[in-house]
């Protein structure tokens, strides 16, 4: 009987959950949580429980597609590899290195995203390789370099179970990383007080002791209001802020200027409740603080993501096993696609592409000059209507749903010399390639994933992909050989000593150790044991720096013409840009159509009741869809999930962007709102 | 006693014997514990039997794609033997293709599960303890006992946790009904979380009234630690009070749900007071 079951992992968010696939005669048959699992210990999510209901989907690519017209025809691979190296050479030859651009992917494993950069970087001498990061955690991983040394969730998600407080910025995790969730109620059922932050009333706010419900984009004055009232009644770990802080003084002045009440009036919060959370968190023994996109996607984003630095070391509520600041990774991979260098400044391991010394040591192992010049943000090339780029490799990524202001994604793509997308399904940016590559699925494929928690994982093969499709790793490695780059692995994991061979925080990381569990980085050498929880005894920078949060108000606020903030997040049956979880049967069943949430008291003003089509639009662009109204959000706001392509809601979202991580400020911007008179969706 | 050697032995028996071609159990390997289906003596080294780790589904599945004259052996825990007797009492399951082979389940582990019957009917490893009382456990009374309306808020506080991942649906040994009635838009919504606290928990609840075995399988996958277990277990007491039936430990015996209690009452038993009462008023 050729059955088998193959343990591996989610391919949806950064939790990294263990899936047990089922497998009989080279299909996927079934899908059971891995009750054996250090994260998931046997719970999944809707998205985990059917992660096999589009492995086998007919629309799955199955042959390299090559363009002509409107039309694309399947070619063999060997023509498409050696079209992929001739145009993108051509480009180079003519306009440089920096004229080709490179987006790596969140959803492919570390040796993969380790090979795309290296491809593009030792290939075209260029550091313009990017992915998905800079949407979500960009402010993130610059933040808390800036403040900690280290761009990554603190502690392990185990950790939040015994912590004594929980400060929630930010994160629906109850529809996003639900099982982490599980984590934070099993805390509060041992007595934790948790503490939401977040302008919709979500569940995890319905589920809280204080929901602090504030206007989108005041997080800077919440936590300035609240370190104030902590330094105010002598709250604070002066012994901790002397110890192991520098920068205090600075700060303290800062804060002269931010009263609760002050705050309160910028947040539209009761004052006394901004009191109760400072001293709920200040005052407990181990408090962690969780936060997601609400506190990112903004233009200040990185000064958001420091302000959470300061509250914590201020109350010295990180370094320790049930304190610390996490931040919550949004797909399986973000966090190993950074890692690997999949951003335009850093190599693997964030070693600075700026630095000789460094430069040296990755042009001595890949035997090729590398360039000097940084890299460009995704966002920033597109937002300047695409500069200087002239082509584009695209693997795994869907920017035309993902990034904002999506006409100027349009006009970008449209505008290319040569663009070749790699995917398993025709997407509305493949739309626009001269030519497609048909990659692999999570299950079929082994390479690694490094989940929120810095635990790297293995990803097990468990079929063949489908037709002439072909894992990632295999062709990056057609790619790599037809440039003349060597890229002569036999296996995943040969790439993989390699990058312990180059990269410190993987040191000692070899698939031989990862058999079950995984490892957390920093693992620096072989007999290393792994990571669990970060900046024990000394920051990596050091001192824990204190930064001045400065304050800066949202770039649109709501006016005459547009009088709504439009708010963008996820839903907890669907995921990004839905070219999975749309193409999964139980999913799609469960939502099968874009919606906006609206507020009972804006409804019944405008006339419009749940389920009619509603038109909403911003300085960008309209979009039509159907409402549900809901005192989730509160008056004035509307929130709609990006999932949907009928109805893209980054078509109409602001490309404005933070100046440090170039984040785009997807979670807030001035929008109108009407019924519409038609259906509409003509 | 060794369980794991017991349970090794008692396998490579049932292959080595040829009374059945095929053992479901767990395997131990580099990549941690998973299921795996033995069909070579040599191959039974790497046999575990921790952690719980329910089986019943998973025979249930293989079982439709192995040829007809296949017969699968089952690592079964009390709870698994259980499943499978019901399944084949509903015909989900043909009992001629299955072969139990028995594991007692620890005190800590029967602690864990309030479970009653820690053992199968034939225990091949491990030492039988003495079952639980879930009634005498301080938690559970706080959801099974005392004031309706303090009840009723833990229950809701408990279930507005429900992120709907259809976990505790999926990994049920006996939830088996197509279509699915946590499926049917009349009494469950689609699209938000949680689960409707009523139409969603308690149809799931009641629908498994007189199957429900106590594996606690649905508390287990839930990622929210939604103790759902103790909603099946003041309905298993009632069962077992009223008409001295247990689901999955008599083969015979239909369940009182699907008999006419007046017209036919079980040998043995008596008809309950308040079925009289009932044709009384009527």
């Amino acid at each position: 009987m050729n059955l088998g079951f193959i343990k591996t992992t989610c391919p949806y968010c950064g939790t990294g959950c263990g899936l047990v696939l089922q497998v009989r005669d080279g299909k996927v048959v079934g899908n059971y949580p891995d009750r054996d699992h250090p994260v998931s210990k046997g719970s999944l999510c809707i998205k985990g429980w059917n992660a096999h209901e589009f492995i086998h989907h007919p629309e799955r690519l199955t042959s390299p597609l090559l363009r002509k017209g409107k039309t694309f025809y399947p070619i063999p691979w060997d023509e498409a590899i050696d079209l992929v190296v001739e145009r993108l050479g051509r480009t180079a030859e003519k306009y440089g290195g920096d004229a080709i651009g490179g987006l790596c992917s969140a959803k492919c494993t570390n040796e993969e995203n380790y090979l795309f950069q290296k491809f593009i970087r030792a290939g075209f001498q260029t550091n313009n390789v990017e992915h998905c990061a800079r949407l979500c955690h960009s402010p993130t991983v610059a933040g808390m370099s800036q403040a900690l040394g280290s761009g990554a969730m603190t502690n392990s998600i185990k950790d939040l179970e015994g912590a004594k407080c929980i400060l929630i910025m930010g994160s629906n995790a109850a529809e996003t990383f639900p099982i982490i969730m599980g984590d934070i109620y099993k805390a509060k059922d041992r007595g934790a007080r948790l503490i939401v932050v977040d302008p919709r009333a979500t569940e995890v706010a319905k589920n809280a002791h204080i929901h602090l419900q504030i206007r989108s984009g005041t997080d800077i004055p919440l936590i300035c209001g609240m370190m104030r009232h902590i330094i105010e009644h002598s709250l604070e770990d002066k012994e901790f802020i002397t110890k192991r802080t520098e920068g205090f003084d600075t700060l303290n002045e800062y804060l002269t200027g931010w009263t609760v009440e002050r705050a309160a009036e910028e947040c539209g919060l009761d004052g006394d409740m901004i009191r109760e959370a400072a001293e709920t968190y200040a005052t407990a023994a181990e408090a962690s603080i969780v936060f997601c996109m609400g506190i990112t996607q903004h233009a200040c984003g990185t000064a958001n993501v420091l302000a959470i630095c300061d509250l914590a070391l201020l109350c010295g509520h990180v370094g320790k096993e049930h304190s610390g600041i996490c931040p919550l990774r949004g797909q399986c991979n973000v966090q190993g696609a950074c890692d690997m260098g999949g951003l335009p400044d850093v190599y693997p391991g964030y070693q600075r592409a700026s630095d000789p010394g460094i430069r040296k040591k990755f042009e001595d192992a890949w035997g090729r000059e590398l360039s000097d010049r940084p890299g460009l943000a995704v966002t920033e090339t597109i937002g300047s209507g695409g500069g200087d780029i002239r082509s584009v490799y695209i693997m795994g990524e869907n920017p035309v749903m993902s990034d904002p202001n999506r006409n100027k994604t349009l006009e970008f793509l449209k505008q290319l010399d040569f663009l070749v997308v790699q995917d398993i399904f025709p997407t509305e940016t493949t739309q626009f390639a001269h030519l497609i590559l048909p990659g692999a699925c999570f299950a079929e494929k082994t390479g690694t994933f490094t989940n929120t928690e810095r635990r790297i994982q293995l990803l097990r093969k468990a079929v063949d992909p489908p037709g002439e499709a072909r894992d990632d790793f295999t062709i990056l490695c057609m790619l790599g050989k037809a440039m003349g780059l060597g890229f002569d692995y036999t296996d995943p994991s040969e790439v993989m000593d390699e990058i312990a061979s180059l990269t410190p925080l993987y040191g000692g990381v070899h698939f031989y150790r990862l058999g079950h569990g995984g490892l957390q980085w920093p693992c620096p050498t072989d007999d290393h044991p792994g990571t669990p929880f970060l900046h024990k005894g000394e920051f990596t920078r050091g001192k824990g720096l204190f930064v001045v949060p400065e304050y800066t108000p949202p770039v649109e606020s709501p006016d005459h013409d547009y009088p709504y903030i439009f708010i963008t997040g996820r839903m907890f049956c669907h995921y990004h840009t839905g070219t999975m979880t749309r193409r999964s049967p139980s999913l799609n069943r469960e939502t099968d159509k874009p919606f906006v949430e609206i507020n009972p008291v804006d409804a019944a003003r405008i006339g419009i009741r749940g389920g009619d089509a509603v038109r909403v639009s911003t300085r960008r662009d309209a979009i039509v869809t159907t409402a549900r109204i809901t005192e989730r959000v509160s008056r004035g706001s509307i929130f709609a999930a990006f999932h949907f392509f009928e109805a893209p809601a980054d078509a109409l979202t602001i490309d404005a962007l933070d100046p440090v991580s170039k984040v785009p400020e997807f979670k807030v911007c001035a929008a109108n709102l009407r019924k519409e008179e038609s259906d509409g969706l003509s | 006693m060794n369980i794991r050697e017991d349970a090794r032995r008692a396998a490579r028996k049932v292959l080595e014997q040829g009374k059945a071609q095929g053992v479901l159990g767990l395997r131990e390997a580099g990549d941690g514990v998973s299921p795996h289906l033995f069909e070579d003596p040599g191959d039974i080294d790497s046999l575990v039997v921790e952690p719980k780790w329910l089986l019943a589904k998973l025979a249930t599945g293989i079982l439709k794609d192995l040829p007809d004259d296949y017969r699968l052996a089952v690592m079964c825990r009390g709870c698994d033997e259980r499943a499978i007797v019901e399944l084949i009492k509903r015909n989900q399951l043909d009992g001629a293709k299955i072969h139990v082979i028995g594991l007692a389940c620890s005190q800590e582990q029967a602690r864990a599960c309030l479970c009653t019957r820690p053992y199968p009917s034939e225990v091949a490893a491990g030492d039988v303890v003495e079952g639980v009382d879930p009634f005498q456990d301080e938690r559970a009374r706080t959801f099974l006992e005392g004031d309706q309306r303090e009840r009723m808020i833990r229950w809701a506080t408990e279930l507005k946790r429900c992120v709907k991942c259809y976990g505790c649906r999926n990994s049920c040994p006996i939830c088996v009904c197509v279509p699915c009635k946590l499926e049917d838009d009349l009494w469950v919504g689609r699209g938000e979380i949680p689960a409707d606290l009523i139409s969603f928990h308690l149809i799931r609840a009641f629908h498994l009234s007189d199957t429900c075995v106590a594996c606690g399988a649905c508390q287990d996958a839930c990622p929210e630690n939604i103790p759902l277990m103790l909603l099946q277990i003041s309905m298993r007491a009632f069962l077992m009070q009223e008409y001295g039936y247990e689901a999955g430990t008599d083969r015979e015996r239909r369940s009182p749900m699907l008999s006419d209690l007046t017209k036919e009452p079980s040998p043995g038993y008596e008809i309950p007071g308040w079925v009289d009462s009932l044709k009384d008023s009527v």
